[in-house]
């Protein structure tokens, strides 16, 4: 009775999650790769879009300014979000004060975030009379193709760094100190114990962090979408706004919809990467 | 003591739940009409008010959607079949592709009233489709140029003549910019719409570049020519010179007027209002300019109203619409707040008597507008692959807004158009 009932049980328990899954995540992704095989034109099912996206110079500049982006825009956030926490976690006056202030600005929303930094970064705007009060020429910033990309890298991460701060603090605490004491008696240097104590110990939210926060760049719109929407002249144009401006704008729901499966399967393939290279010596030997 | 209060609860309990109850059932006899446009609020405050006076029966919520949203709205909204839109603001030139997606209600049913309300047929044909009628023709819209008299007397300059056929060239009214922004003003000149076609499509027809659209059904993109090169580029030289200003979006512009930053704004009439409230903002308005030796040419097209073929409402959403643009009291009213002009043309009486009001401070608006509207209006291209040739054309007037050279970026889009308007 007990052994028919248990995965009755089990099922009631997971039922509701299962079935957000199956509705909000499995329904819509077969729905997506279902819509990115029709053609725009005609029956059945091609190949047609495909064709299309990859065949797009723009489509295929959004993929090479997602990739520089990424490339830069994970480690730099990482490691200044770790030497943040690093420091956060030294016992110095007010420490609560300098942790919310780091932490501060993830409790605004990105899209009031991006209009702000819009307003400060326009070229008669406030950060460009601190660049001239300091004596250097003023800066395009948002209206340089040379320039909007390394802006919007600088307006996530102001958003970025302090929340994943705030996960490795949380690591970092976890880290038994005792760990630190017999590192210093073996006499292991500043520098020594960070490399052998803190950043082993810390792998698992380090995996988490650096696993989250790629896909969070990846799927990065709301900035770009406000304040440059992926110009000037495609330096911007990262892969969410384009299938945003293709599917929605443009409607070209077909084209888009095999632009996101792309996308999905390139992040899925970044992140298993990730998980693999994050995996301890000594889980390999399991 | 636990008992009386456990009744007392539960008293408590059904008085308010059988109150909810009334609620819910006298709000169940009022039918709500959900209503999405780009105007804020105050824009339609008084024609919904007006239109719930006299049908109780039906309450209308206005939701506002920035500009940029609203065709976003529309194609995620209406398109995956929301019933919870029943009337939208559909800029004209997006009828076409609107109705050819099944996005708008056909109207034929109703021709016979709304031809009556609105007689001119051209407002007409701006909202029909295939010899269909497919929303309800709302307001139309002119252009004009506005300057500041502070600004112009501190540099010497005289006010702009506004007469339209003493009107000044564009090759004029940039050397007057330039001795304005010489004299102190921060900026010599804007677009209101900066980076939109609507308001930049008249510089390619006065310099004789034609629309950017070719083909029997409008859906071949033809942006490449010598004279569309020389104006992208006569644009772009705006922003390169420091005459106006980079990185202001559409939605900023005004400000820049309002604050007496600018000697020279072209703009729509639907800044008048906002101008008019402010203390000290002593300006006029004149013709919009042209190219010396083209044809002098102003935009015109605006918001008609759409109905959502998948409405919860169709018949309050009709109704409403209707009361909005084919009775002259509600689409007078819809200007009351928003300066552009009703399409009905007994509103435009009305509305007309309002506007010559403001003569004697900013100087001949109507007359102004009322001559463009019919003699230099010219329509934007009606094609299915209006809504991807604009949104595409907004993007490449920004790149040449910031320095990119005009005729790379016109080349890149005629290609990415050619590629997209084929899928259509």
């Amino acid at each position: 009775m007990d052994r028919l009932r248990q995965p009755l049980t089990i099922l009631a328990f997971l039922g509701p999650a299962l079935l957000a899954v199956v509705l909000l995540r499995l329904w819509p992704a077969v729905f997506a790769v279902d819509l990115s095989l029709r053609p725009p034109r005609g029956e059945g099912y091609s190949l047609e879009n495909y064709q299309f996206i990859f065949t797009d110079p723009q489509f295929l500049n959004s993929l090479v300014v997602t990739a520089i982006y990424s490339l830069i825009v994970n480690p730099l956030q990482i490691a200044i979000a770790l030497a943040l926490a690093v420091l956060m976690n030294v016992a110095v006056p007010l420490i609560g004060l300098w942790r919310t202030m780091v932490l501060l600005p993830v409790a605004i929303p990105q899209s009031v975030s991006a209009v702000v930094w819009g307003v400060g970064l326009r070229p008669d705007g406030p950060v460009n009379a601190l660049v001239q009060a300091l004596g250097f020429e003023p800066q395009r910033f948002l209206t340089s193709p040379d320039q909007a990309l390394a802006s919007i890298i600088l307006i996530v991460s102001w958003i970025g760094v302090g929340y994943w701060m705030t996960f490795l603090l949380a690591g970092l605490q976890e880290i038994p100190r005792t760990l630190y004491e017999a590192a210093r008696i073996d006499g292991a240097s500043r520098w020594q114990q960070f490399r052998y104590v803190t950043l082993p110990q810390l792998r698992r939210t380090l995996t988490f962090v650096l696993v989250a926060n790629t896909v969070a760049n990846f799927l990065v719109f709301a900035p770009v979408q406000i304040l440059t929407q992926g110009g000037p002249q495609g330096s911007t144009n990262l892969i969410m706004n384009e299938i945003y401006s293709q599917g929605f704008v443009i409607g070209d729901a077909r084209s888009a919809a095999a632009a996101t499966v792309v996308l999905v399967s390139f992040v899925l393939a970044v992140v298993s990467i990730q998980f693999r290279m994050m995996r301890a010596p000594e889980d390999e030997e399991r | 003591m636990t008992k009386p209060t456990l009744a007392g609860g539960a008293a408590i309990f059904g008085v308010v739940a059988a109150t909810s109850l009334l609620l819910s059932a006298a709000a169940g006899a009022q039918t709500t009409i959900n209503f999405l446009s780009a105007q804020n609020d105050d824009v339609f405050a008084p024609v919904i008010e007006a239109f719930e006076a006299a049908n109780p029966e039906y309450r209308v919520v206005h939701q506002s959607v920035p500009f940029n949203d609203l065709n976003t709205a529309v194609e995620s909204r209406v398109g995956s079949g929301d019933s919870s839109i029943d009337v939208y603001a559909a800029d004209t030139p997006r009828v076409p592709a609107f109705a050819s997606k099944g996005y708008l209600v056909n109207l034929d049913d109703e021709a016979e009233a709304i031809e009556a309300a609105v007689p001119n047929p051209v407002e007409i044909d701006l909202v029909s489709h295939d010899g269909s009628i497919f929303a309800y023709p709302m307001w139309t819209s002119s252009q004009l140029l506005y300057f500041n008299r502070e600004l112009l007397d501190a540099a010497g300059i005289a006010y702009p003549d506004p007469a339209p056929e003493d009107r000044l060239t564009w090759e004029q009214l940039i050397a007057d910019a330039e001795a304005a922004q010489a004299a102190g003003a921060t900026w010599g000149f804007m677009f209101q719409q900066v980076d939109r076609y609507y308001q930049l499509q008249p510089l390619f027809e006065s310099a004789g570049a034609g629309s950017g659209l070719t083909g029997d059904d409008l859906l071949e993109p033809a942006l490449t020519g010598e004279k569309w090169i020389e104006t992208a580029q006569w644009y772009g030289d705006l922003f390169e010179s420091g005459l106006a200003p980079r990185g202001v979006t559409p939605a900023q512009t005004d400000d820049l007027f309002e604050r007496g930053e600018l000697a020279y704004f072209v703009g729509g009439p639907w800044a008048l209002n906002r101008f008019n409230q402010v203390d000290g903002l002593d300006y006029g308005v004149a013709p919009m300019p042209y190219f010396e030796g083209g044809e002098p040419v102003t935009p015109t097209g605006a918001w008609a109203l759409g109905i959502n073929p998948h409405a919860a409402n169709l018949e309050g959403a009709r109704k409403f619409a209707a009361f909005a643009t084919l009775t002259a009291e509600g689409s007078y009213l819809t200007t009351v707040n928003f300066a552009l002009m009703p399409t009905n043309a007994e509103g435009f009486e009305r509305y007309q008597g309002r506007l010559a009001e403001m003569t004697e401070k900013v100087g001949p608006v109507l007359d102004i507008m009322v001559y463009e509207m019919a003699n230099t209006a010219v329509v934007r291209p009606r094609s299915v692959g209006y809504v991807a040739f604009e949104t595409e054309m907004n993007q490449a007037f920004g790149d040449i807004r910031n320095g990119a050279d005009a005729a790379e970026v016109l080349e890149q889009t005629e290609n990415r158009l050619a590629r997209l308007l084929a899928r259509l």
